[in-house]
Parts: structure tokens; C-alpha cells; sequence
């Protein structure tokens, strides 16, 4: 750690140059034309968006370059997915099913389309007694079974070793949903949070983990999941089933618009989600991570203020750290005056050459976003435009 | 393991780390799961009723037992939120009720409860007592079954090895809350008569 | 610069790249590890491994092998069995089947084999064997006593009776 605060010079603070972002976005340009190659089709609406899907994401990368920041352009890519998603899935949903809801016959056929959210909820289980507990398919099987469970599988557990918790804010298709509405307010009505509330997503976990392996059923995903509401839900066949879905429509009103209107945070993934607490082990093996340069910091705790999943507290930023729930949005980094929050890649010096782990971090995780999240936009886009041309 | 786990594991979060006091929870649990297991079983079998004990009835006593799981989880939450995290408190047990001298001790009254609530393996092994020739038989069977199944407890005396600070035992009393709340579900559903676990 | 921050260094920049083999390598080998593991899904969903196969004339009826809980999962042990193809059913179908292979009958199944693929099925089962529980006009009640329609087969589940 730099024993003495390191001056900032004025060209680390000022906007960079166009023609050196414009350097620093070529790789992302190249990428993007790579991924939206393989998405081009001969719908009409498919060809614009796979042409306004990648310019979108190039032009947040751009501003994230040029501006030196990152929280508010990743929040557009993240917002836009959380919202096109639903789009793309319902609709593919009404087109092959008919219904939201799913039957039981698809269940039973193994058409479940299987999401990353259940995966804590699965481990044990299958190591006991190697069944998978999600009435889907290991590999494709027509219908809504998409990929099939493996293929959801891979894709997350290759982009958390890039990302780890990063998940959280680059490829979620979830978490963009409650980020918006937290953006909406300009200020929050409800300040004061109990931070104890930051352990419930490890109690959901151990709750879930350990009702799924005693009942042999996704727990969460029958009981809690909020996201049934924008996704798909068990189809209610008595009170039970009801019961079941009433729930999720309360949680989703409450944990994902009602309080982050009311809090400006991302409450169902501060206090509530179980996949993100097990996510948050992951950060233990990433690579990168944010640090506050005790230094130059004040405390003025603006940082603290501006993190969307209370991961900072009085005690780590004076330990110079974030904790272990950081999801590497950047909101506390862009926040600070002094500098102080950085970016930062593990076993080097804190606050010395910060703008390069950052650069580091970004083209790692914008590769990620555009070869999932991009697509899923490209998606959803196509699906709206397709009810015009 | 399973079906005891949602009660024991948050519950035993909640305790001090130590594998010694884990180990002593777990005696506690344990013995109190084997008395609810002989007292089913020398009471069912004195009355004939081992074999023949139809859905109905049998819904209605582990309705019961879900539903007092749940209130006693939820009682134990509250419990480990006003016992003292310090030395001062001693290396003493989570005590439900107000003060120890009137209270039951939390894992006792876990373990009991979680013996009598019938679980399908358990009722398995009673259909076979009941076949036995005479009470004592069938509690010696028992006996042996309860020694059975309990070695599969023993992997949860590493969770002493645990660290408990906040964040633990606040993560195991929320978890224990959703937990209460799920058996409480399932004992108003069994007292409903809607069917659970199959039978 | 310390070699522990030029490990991070190093770290950081194989990060990078190993982002560039999430589409192309990594994306593909670890799906394929995961299909490798011998995973299955649960048999409450998907019905159990088929036991054998009867033909009756124009179809046949599978039977499955007997499905039981695991832990404390809410459902009753069963028998599945598939009829199929739809297409070559009666109207009306009363079959007597022998679940478990000793040449003696254990169910008769009886339901109607409506035109339309979306119509609700019924079905009525008599037990001739008491290992097996009777159903009476039984719909789509949980998945261990159900009648359904998927794809070219009609599935019957038929809860096993209490020990």
C-alpha cells in the first residue's frame, strides 16, 4: 500500500481525448462485430438489431473511456437488458405456449427453461444422489428447454471465472429492473436502512439450500423468486399453487419497484437475493476488485451513500476495502471526489495505476456483457420491432 | 440428515463456535429426537395402533408437531437475539422460554419435536417394530434404528469449526424465521387435511 | 515491480483473455462437462426409466419402473405409463395392464381419447392388484396422480398404495 497519497495529475482527471477513447474502444468495436455477425438474420427486424445492439454498446464503452467513468453508461446496458429480456422471453413463451403459466405437461416433458437463479439450490442434491431437482432437460429438448440446463450452466460458470460477482452488474438479465427504478428518484425517501438487512440473501441461501435438499425441489424457485412475475410461473392447479404465486407478485412489487423507488438501492439484491450471496463467494477468486485508498479518503462516505447494495460500511472503508457483496458496478468509485475509490487488480498497489485495472476489468467484463447480455437485447429489440416492420 | 437439517444447521449457527458445545447441542438434540422417537414408539404400539394408523390421525399429530416445530423456531430466532455474544453469558445453550430455570432448552425441545414429526423413513421403521413380539422389541428396534440414522449427524459437529460473529448467527436467525415459516405452512396444510409427504 | 503485483498483472491480462474464450471455447467445453457428469433429472419429473413395453395391436403402453420420494418431497410413490401414439388410439380406452411383469393384471385404465389435443383428459383406474390405489376421474392433480397428453403419448401416473 503507497505510504503516501499519490497526486493526481491533471490529465488523470480531465475527459480523455476522443481520438485516444476512440483507440481504447477499437477492441470493443471489433468484438461486437464479431458477436453480432453470428445474430445477423434474414428478418428485417433481426438485421436492425443486430446493427443498433452492438452501436449501443460501443457507444456506452466510448462514453466510459472518454468520461474516465463507469457506473452510468454500464447502468444503460444493464437497465435496457433487465427490461428487453422479459420482452424476448415472454413473447417467445406466448408464441410456443400460449401462457405464462407453465403446464404440467411441460414439466413432465422436461421444457422448463431453465435460468441461473436455482443453481446454489441444486448442488447438494445431485451430489447426493446425482438428480437434478428442475423439471427441465441436461441437454436441448425441444420447446422452451432453450439449451438445456448444461448450457445455462456453462455460460455461468465461464463468465463468473472472468467476472465473479461482477455477474451481478454485466450479466444478470434480472437486476436491471430494480436499477432502473432506483435511478428514477433523484432522491431517496427511505434513508435510513438497518444494514442487517444486508444478510438476508446468505439466509434466503441457506434457507433455500437446505429446504431444497429436505423437500427435493427448487425451493426458491417454487416459493420466492420475484422474477416469475416477468418471466414464467408454475401454473396454478389448486390454493396451494396460488398461494405460490401470489407471493412472487408481492415480492416482485415490493423487493424490486415499490423499494428501490423508495430507497434508491437494488434491494432485492441487497437483502434478498440467494444467487447473489453465493455469487459473492466468487469474489474471493477474482481477480479484480475495488479499493479505497485510505490516503486520500476523507471520510466523507459519499461512497457508501452511493452504492446500490450497501457494500461498503464505516469499518471496511476504513479498512480500505469493500465487502465481500461488491458487485463491481463502479457507482462508489465514480462517487468519490478524492480519488480515493479505486479500481483495483489483487497483489498490486493500491491507487497506483488505477485507470488500468479498470481498463483491464472492462474489456474483460464488456466482453461478457456483449456476447450474453448483447444478445439478449439484440433480442428483446428485435422482438419490438418486429410488431412495426 | 435432510429433513432434520433445516432445523439443526441454523439453529446450531446460532450457538458459540466450539466443536465442544456443538458437540453437546447435538448430544442434546439427538437425545431429545431418540425419547420422541421411543415415546411414539411405546405408545403406539401399547395401543395396536403401529401399523393401522390411518392418514387421518396420523396427518393430524404431525400437523400438530409442524406447527409447534415452526413456533418453537421462531421462539429460538428470538431467543438467540437477546442472549449475550460475550464470555459473560457463559458457555450455556439457547434457552426458549423467558429465564433458564422455567425455559426448555432450545435443542431439547428441537430434537424432541423433530423425533415425534414422523418423517416417511421413520414410519417405515415403525411399520417394521410393530411386526415385532412385544413392546420391548419394538423399542430396542428403535433403539438400533435411532443409532442408525444418528451417525449421519456427526458431519454437523464441524460447523463448531465456524466462526460465529454477527453476521452468522444473524444469517442463521433470519434463515431460521423463513424456515419456521415453511413448517408452519405444512402443519396448517396436513391440519387442513391436504396431504404432504405422500401419506 | 514486486513479483506479487506482476502476478496480478499476469492474472488480470489471462482474465482478459479467457473472456475472449467464453464464446468459443470455454462456453462449449463446460457445457459438455456438465452433460458428462451423469446427471438425471429428479423421477418425480421425468417418470422413472421404462421397464418394458407392451404392444397391444396398433399401440403400446411403456412401463415405467415404480417412482419413490426422496427425503421429504410432497409426493406419493407411482407407476408411470405411456400409451402411444396418440394417433392410434380408440376413442375409448379400457386397457388391463400387469405393472409388474409376474403375468397377473394389477390395473385396469380406462379414460377417453378426446380429438382435440388441448381437451382436458379424465381417467379412472381400478385397482385389481392392492399395491396400486383406485382413481376416479382424476385430471392433473400433482405429478404422482395425473393424466396428460405430451406430444404423441398419453401419460397415466398411478400413486402406489400406503405400506
Amino acid at each position: 500500500m503507497a505510504t503516501e497519497a499519490r497526486i493526481l495529475q491533471p490529465q488523470e482527471m480531465a475527459p480523455r481525448t476522443i481520438g485516444r477513447s476512440i483507440l481504447l474502444t477499437l477492441p470493443i468495436g471489433l468484438w461486437s462485430v464479431l458477436m453480432f455477425s453470428q445474430f445477423w438474420g434474414p428478418n428485417r427486424s433481426v438485421q436492425i438489431a443486430s446493427v443498433m445492439t452492438p452501436v449501443f454498446m460501443i457507444a456506452l464503452f466510448f462514453m466510459m473511456m472518454r468520461t474516465r467513468s463507469t457506473y452510468r453508461w454500464r447502468r444503460w446496458f444493464f437497465v435496457a437488458l433487465g427490461l428487453l429480456f422479459p420482452v424476448g422471453f415472454i413473447h417467445t413463451v406466448m408464441v410456443m405456449r400460449g401462457t405464462m403459466g407453465i403446464p404440467i405437461e411441460e414439466m413432465i416433458a422436461g421444457r422448463t427453461p431453465f435460468c441461473f437463479l436455482p443453481i446454489p439450490l441444486l448442488i447438494l442434491p445431485a451430489a447426493f444422489t446425482k438428480a437434478v431437482v428442475f423439471p427441465g432437460s441436461i441437454l436441448p429438448h425441444g420447446g422452451m428447454s432453450g439449451g438445456g440446463m448444461a448450457a445455462m450452466a456453462g455460460v455461468w460458470l465461464a463468465i463468473t471465472i472472468v467476472v465473479g460477482k461482477g455477474w451481478c452488474s454485466y450479466a444478470c438479465f434480472f437486476g436491471g429492473i430494480e436499477e432502473g427504478m432506483a435511478a428514477v428518484p433523484t432522491r431517496a425517501k427511505l434513508r435510513k436502512i438497518d444494514p442487517r438487512w444486508r444478510y438476508g440473501p446468505w439466509a434466503v441461501l441457506l434457507a433455500m439450500v437446505l429446504l431444497s435438499l429436505a423437500l427435493f425441489e427448487p425451493a426458491y424457485c417454487m416459493w420466492l423468486c420475484p422474477f416469475k412475475a416477468v418471466s414464467e410461473y408454475v401454473a396454478a392447479r389448486n390454493t396451494v399453487g396460488m398461494v405460490q404465486n401470489g407471493i412472487f407478485v408481492v415480492l416482485f412489487a415490493g423487493l424490486v419497484i415499490a423499494l428501490p423507488l423508495l430507497t434508491k438501492k437494488r434491494t432485492q439484491c441487497a437483502f434478498f437475493c440467494p444467487f447473489g450471496a453465493f455469487q459473492s463467494i466468487f469474489n474471493k477468486t477474482s481477480v479484480f476488485d475495488v479499493k479505497i485508498d485510505r490516503t486520500r479518503c476523507s471520510p466523507c462516505v459519499l461512497c457508501k451513500t452511493a452504492c446500490p447494495t450497501l457494500s461498503l460500511t464505516d469499518e471496511s472503508i476504513a479498512q480500505g476495502e469493500t465487502l465481500m457483496s461488491c458487485m463491481k458496478c463502479g457507482a462508489c468509485v465514480d462517487a468519490c471526489p478524492k480519488q480515493a475509490a479505486v479500481w483495483h487488480i489483487k497483489g498490486t498497489e493500491v491507487a497506483v495505476k488505477p485507470e488500468r485495472a479498470r481498463l483491464m476489468f472492462l474489456y474483460a467484463a464488456w466482453g461478457v456483457a456483449i456476447m450474453f447480455g448483447g444478445r439478449i437485447i439484440a433480442d428483446g429489440l428485435a422482438t419490438i420491432l418486429h410488431v412495426f416492420i | 440428515m435432510a429433513s432434520c437439517g433445516p432445523v439443526l444447521v441454523p439453529s446450531l449457527l446460532t450457538e458459540r463456535a466450539g466443536w465442544r458445545l456443538n458437540t453437546r447441542y447435538l448430544s442434546t438434540f439427538l437425545g431429545a429426537r431418540f425419547l420422541g422417537y421411543l415415546l411414539f414408539a411405546a405408545v403406539a404400539w401399547e395401543l395396536g395402533a403401529l401399523v393401522s394408523i390411518a392418514p387421518g390421525p396420523r396427518m393430524l399429530v404431525i400437523g400438530v408437531v409442524h406447527v409447534l416445530l415452526g413456533c418453537v423456531l421462531l421462539w429460538y430466532a428470538y431467543s438467540a437475539g437477546h442472549r449475550c455474544a460475550h464470555a459473560c453469558s457463559g458457555s450455556e445453550l439457547v434457552t426458549v422460554g423467558e429465564t433458564k430455570r422455567r425455559g426448555v432448552a432450545g435443542p431439547a425441545a428441537l430434537g424432541f419435536l423433530t423425533g415425534l414429526s414422523l418423517c416417511p423413513p421413520f414410519v417405515a421403521a415403525g411399520v417394521r417394530a410393530a411386526e415385532l413380539g412385544s413392546v420391548a422389541a419394538a423399542l430396542l428396534f428403535f433403539a438400533v434404528f435411532f443409532v442408525g440414522t444418528s451417525i449421519w449427524f456427526v458431519p454437523f459437529v464441524g460447523l463448531g469449526c465456524i466462526t460465529r460473529n454477527e453476521a452468522v448467527i444473524t444469517v442463521a436467525r433470519m434463515a431460521m424465521v423463513l424456515i419456521a415459516l415453511y413448517y408452519g405452512y405444512l402443519g396448517l396444510t396436513m391440519l387442513l387435511g391436504r396431504k404432504v409427504y405422500g401419506y | 515491480m514486486k513479483l506479487r503485483a506482476k502476478l496480478g498483472y499476469a492474472a488480470a491480462g489471462v482474465t482478459v483473455f479467457v473472456a475472449l474464450l467464453v464464446p468459443f471455447v470455454l462456453y462449449g467445453r463446460f457445457t459438455k462437462g456438465f452433460a458428462a457428469l451423469g446427471l438425471h433429472v429428479d423421477e418425480v419429473y421425468s417418470g422413472g426409466p421404462m421397464a418394458r413395453t407392451v404392444q397391444t395391436g396398433v399401440y403400446s403402453i411403456g412401463i415405467h419402473r415404480p417412482v419413490f420420494p426422496h427425503m421429504l418431497q410432497s409426493e406419493t410413490p407411482f407407476v408411470q405409463l405411456d400409451w402411444k401414439p396418440v394417433s392410434a388410439l380408440p376413442g375409448h380406452v379400457s386397457d388391463v395392464v400387469d405393472v409388474d411383469g409376474d403375468g397377473q393384471p394389477d390395473l385396469r385404465v380406462s379414460f377417453d381419447v378426446p380429438k382435440d389435443p388441448k381437451a382436458p383428459l379424465r381417467v379412472d383406474v381400478d385397482a385389481l392388484n392392492p399395491h396400486y390405489e383406485a382413481m376416479r376421474n382424476v385430471g392433473k392433480e400433482k405429478f404422482s396422480r395425473l393424466i396428460v397428453r405430451v406430444d404423441d403419448a398419453i401419460l397415466v401416473r398411478v400413486p402406489l398404495a400406503h405400506p
